[in-house]
Formats: C-alpha cells, structure tokens, sequence
C-alpha cells in the first residue's frame, strides 16, 4: 500500500496510509473542536488538508495571488543568536528585506522584554532611529511583558512559582497583581519611547507565558497606549492556546481570563485595541503534523470567522503545526502555512 | 451516606475544591468502617486526577489545582491516622522519587505541578530543583534512597541531560537500582524508549499513573 511521507510533532519522519492520514486529521479537529468548544472542520475542509498534507512535493505553497504578508517575533534574534550569523540587528533587518522579501520586521533587544529594555530606552531608541533611515518596510519594537522578570530573584516581587507549592495561594495572587501593575508601566514607557524613536508598530510576544496576569497586563498596557496614542500600531502574539491559570481569578472587562483559547483571547485583544493577533496552537510532540496542522487550523478558522483584525497565526518552532525542533523541516512548515491561509483564512503568518 | 456515596462526595469534593466537604467525608468514611485504603485511592485520589486532567484542559487552574493538593494532605492525614489505629502496617509512603529538571533548563512550572500531584498519592518526593546537573540529580538519589528519579525538560537543547542521566547510571552501574520517569514538551514515548528510561508522562495526570505503576501500585 503507498504510503505517504509526513512527521511526527517531534520532527521525526513518519510514513502513513491514506486511511491513517485522514484519521490523524480528523482527530485533530476534533480534539480542537472539544478543547475550545468550537466547531470541526468540515468534509471539504479535511479533504483539502488531506491534499496539502498528502502532496509528493517537499515544498507546497498557495497560489499566486493567495499570498500573504509576513510579521515576525523575535526577528532580530534568529539570525545573529540562534543562527550564530555574525551580524547586527541593521544588517538583520537588511538581509530580511533585501534578500528574503520579508513584508515586515521586528527588533528586539537580546533580554526580549520590556522590564530590561527600560535601562536601555535611549541606545534602543537610537538603534531603531538608524535601522528606520535604512529600511523600507515596516519595522516592528518587540518585547515580552514577561512578569517572571518582576518577581524574586529578578524583581522585588515574591515569587509565585514558589508560594503556590508552599499553598501560599492568596500571596501568590497578591504578587501577580502587584507584577501587572508594574509591568504596565514598563510596557507603557518601551513602547511610548519606541514609537516616539520612529517604530512602526510595537510587537507584544509571548503574552501569557507567566500565565493570566502577563494577559491582563498585556491588555490594559494596550489599552493605556492607544488612549494616549491613538495611531500607535500594535500586534500582540500569544504564548499558548490557552491562558494559563497561574492566578485564576483575574479579568478583563467582566471576562475571567483563565483558561480563554485563542478566539476568546482575540475578543479581549479587539476590545484593548490591538490591531493585528497572532493566536498561538501548540504544537503536541507525540502526534503527527497532520493531526496538529488539522487542530491549528480549527482553531485558527474559529478566530478568523469572528475577527475584525488581521490574524496572524504563529507558525514556527513548537507550534501552528510546526515540529518543535530547533530549526523547521521544510516540508512541515510549508504544510502548515498553507493550511492555516487556506482553511485557517489567516491574514498573515 | 452508603459507601458509594462516599466515593462520589470524595470526588466531588476534591473536585469543588470544598474543603469542609472533604473532611466531612472522610471522617463519616472513618466512622462508618468504610473501606479507607478504597476511599482513598477510587475517591479523593481519583478526584486529583480528574482536576488534574481538567487542568491540562486549561479547565482548572494552578490555585485551584494547588488547593485541591493541600486538602488531599489533610484528608490524607485523617485516613492515614484511622488506618494506623487499625493496622499492624501502618500508612507510610508508599515510595520515595527525586524529581529535578536536567542542567541548563530553568523551567519548573510544570515540575511542581507533577510533585503536588504525586505526593496526593502517598509518594514521598523530593524535588531536586531546576537546573540540576546529572551528577547532582544521582547524588540526590542515592541520598534519599529513592526508587524512582523523574526528570523534566522543556527545550529541544536540554533533551540530552535526560539522556546523559541514563548513561551515567548505567557507567556508574546503578541503572537497575532505580526506575526513572521523564517528561517535558518536547519528550515523546519514543524519544524515552531510544535513551531507554522505563517511563514517560505527557503531563502531570499522566505522571501521577505511570509513577504508580513503576511502584507497582496501580490499579
């Protein structure tokens, strides 16, 4: 029987039938469809997937004319420090223009959160300065609100990580809050200062990762720029599929934040005023890049269908369908970001 | 309350996060005679693993998982006094396990949300911390006499520490003195079989099972 080359999430090759392919990506959706309470993809739907996952080709991509544009996270970090290319940031953003085609372009600082980059605002602003003279596309500031950062021995603030083992519950709450209201503030002052020095837009990544107080922060940090900056451009990347309860009780505009998947995280983000959101789906090791592409794309779909801003779904390293391994097969990658623009209607990657 | 009664207030106890309910049952459990080493395991230990599977689900969260854990341990003291009185046996731990995450991974979230799980399950586990080197992780383990050594890591580029540790076990000799247990994002079933660990978890709920099983004490 043919059997059709894919992957594991792992990154490791896996050879499937047509029958276990279409399996794999009808229990993907249907994982997606369960954890989010949100509807599978349909027939036709699968059936394209099938397509775009059974293609001999190593590459795939979509039609002319189906293109879409490109923002990034984490961009000036990839090619200096994970690629070990001796290059600069300007020299970064160049190559990216200039040689990759790349639609936009993101800066960032090697700490990549907000708390450091304050110490550094003036050098950071001058950076910028320099690489918007150069540049023709649009260059992003991006950091992550990181509340880890605010807390001991990093930060004044008790650690959370350590009161809840301790059953320390209502401190470790208490200590969240106090990190958020820091953290506006730091986020507020990056980002002022870097729209001032010439950004573009400012990139919120990873929002999320120290669970549903890095959210809230995230969002009235928005909130509080775009009331004081109408026309300041703001993208915000999500760290998971769900937020992670780390506090439990926090909201936003009466909505508990715990536990929100991505289409209920994109509602917050339109009401804060964000402008482009990028949802992030895990990538899970132990299943294949069908079953992954196929639940990526549900809940990508699910976004797409109630948002009034772009969606740029993360599709790298450990998610969107993409292995996690350090550096993305190709094969994958491509399946993945042609999924998610076909069926997952994203705007962009 | 009739003895399945009791099982399902176990459950739903731990489950609401109710504490006076919690102690409630387990007291009528004692004062009835009820079969205590059942409630234990089928209820209040069956109620940690369903919030334990709601939090992978991002249906319960950490504070909520965390109470759930601290009303097992006063639960857990009462059942454990009234079998004390009844048996020769006594309620000791049933097994002692080091846990850390392997050098050069800082991440440890994850970690401790597996060692408040186990420990509902009558496991003494010691947690070595985070960033922990090989050598360190087998010291920790001889130290404590322990039977099991559980090892997380969250990044492609710490995978190896966990391979390490099978190899310096066994240069060292001390492979079969214990059973180990690894975990993380990025470890599958298939990367513990290559470097030849006796178990691997997807996540906490999974753990607290595979755990008890290498302790032969599953279901």
């Amino acid at each position: 029987m043919k059997k059709i080359f894919s992957r594991m999430g792992d990154g490791s090759a896996l050879w499937l039938s047509e029958d276990e392919l279409r399996q794999d990506l009808r229990t993907g959706t249907e994982d997606a469809a369960d954890r989010g309470k949100i509807g599978p993809l349909s027939d036709d739907e699968l059936e394209r997937l099938f397509e775009i996952c059974a293609a001999p080709q190593k590459v795939v991509s979509v039609e002319p004319g189906q293109e879409v544009v490109h923002s990034f996270d984490a961009g000036t970090l990839k090619f200096p420090l994970r690629g070990g290319v001796p290059v600069d940031r300007l020299g970064t953003v160049m190559a990216h223009e200039r040689a990759f085609c790349s639609d936009t372009f993101e800066v960032g600082h090697s700490d990549y959160s907000f708390k450091p980059v304050k110490a550094i605002i003036a050098e950071e602003r001058q950076s910028m300065e320099q690489i918007q003279l150069n540049a023709t596309i649009p260059v992003y500031y991006g950091a992550m609100p990181n509340l880890g950062l605010y807390t001991k021995p990093d930060g004044p603030i008790d650690n959370w990580s350590e009161l809840l083992p301790m059953g320390k519950v209502q401190e470790a709450r208490e200590a969240q809050e106090e990190a958020c209201e820091m953290a506006i503030q730091d986020i507020f002052f990056v980002a002022e200062a870097m729209h001032e020095a010439g950004s573009d837009g400012i990139n919120f990544d990873t929002v999320g990762a120290s669970g549903d107080a890095d959210f809230l922060a995230s969002l009235l940090a928005v909130e509080k720029l775009k009331k004081a900056i109408p026309e300041i451009h703001i993208e915000m990347g999500m760290a998971g599929e769900f937020v992670l309860g780390m506090h439990g009780g926090l909201k936003y505009n009466d909505t508990r934040l715990a536990g929100l998947y991505c289409h209920k995280q994109l509602e917050l983000a339109e009401k804060a005023g964000v402008d482009i959101f990028g949802p992030v789906i895990n990538t899970k090791s132990n299943k294949s890049v069908p079953w992954n592409i196929a639940r990526s794309c549900t809940f990508v779909k699910a976004c797409s269908e109630i948002s009034k801003i772009p969606i740029h779904p993360n599709a790298g390293m450990g998610v969107g369908g993409v292995p996690v391994t350090s550096t993305a097969p190709v094969d994958a990658i491509s399946r993945a970001s042609v999924a998610l623009i076909e069926i997952g209607k994203a705007d962009g990657l | 309350m009739s003895e399945k009664e009791i099982m399902q207030s176990s459950i739903d106890a731990i489950l609401e996060g109710n504490e006076g309910k919690a102690l409630a049952t387990a007291r009528e459990a004692v004062d009835m005679g009820a079969d205590l080493v059942a409630v234990l395991n089928d209820g209040f230990s069956e109620g940690i693993r369903q919030v334990g599977n709601l939090f992978e689900r991002g249906e319960k969260f950490l504070p909520e998982l965390i109470e759930a854990a601290m009303i097992m341990e006063k639960v857990s003291a009462i059942i454990n006094e009234a079998i004390l009185k009844d048996s020769s046996v006594g309620a000791t731990k049933i097994g002692t396990m080091v846990i850390a995450t392997v050098e050069g991974d800082v991440h440890d979230i994850g970690k401790g949300i597996v060692i408040s799980l186990i420990k509902t399950q009558g496991v003494n586990v010691i947690d070595l911390g985070r960033d922990v080197g090989t050598e360190a992780i087998i010291e920790g383990a001889l130290e404590h006499e322990a039977g099991i050594i559980g090892t997380s890591a969250l990044l492609t580029s710490t995978l190896n520490g966990q391979k390490k540790l099978e190899e310096e076990l066994r240069i060292r000799g001390l492979r079969n003195r214990f059973k180990t247990i690894v975990g993380g994002a990025p470890v599958t079933q298939k990367f513990a079989d290559k470097i030849g660990a006796d178990a691997y978890a997807e996540d906490a709920a999974e753990a607290v099972v595979r755990v008890l099983e290498l302790l032969g004490k599953s279901n």
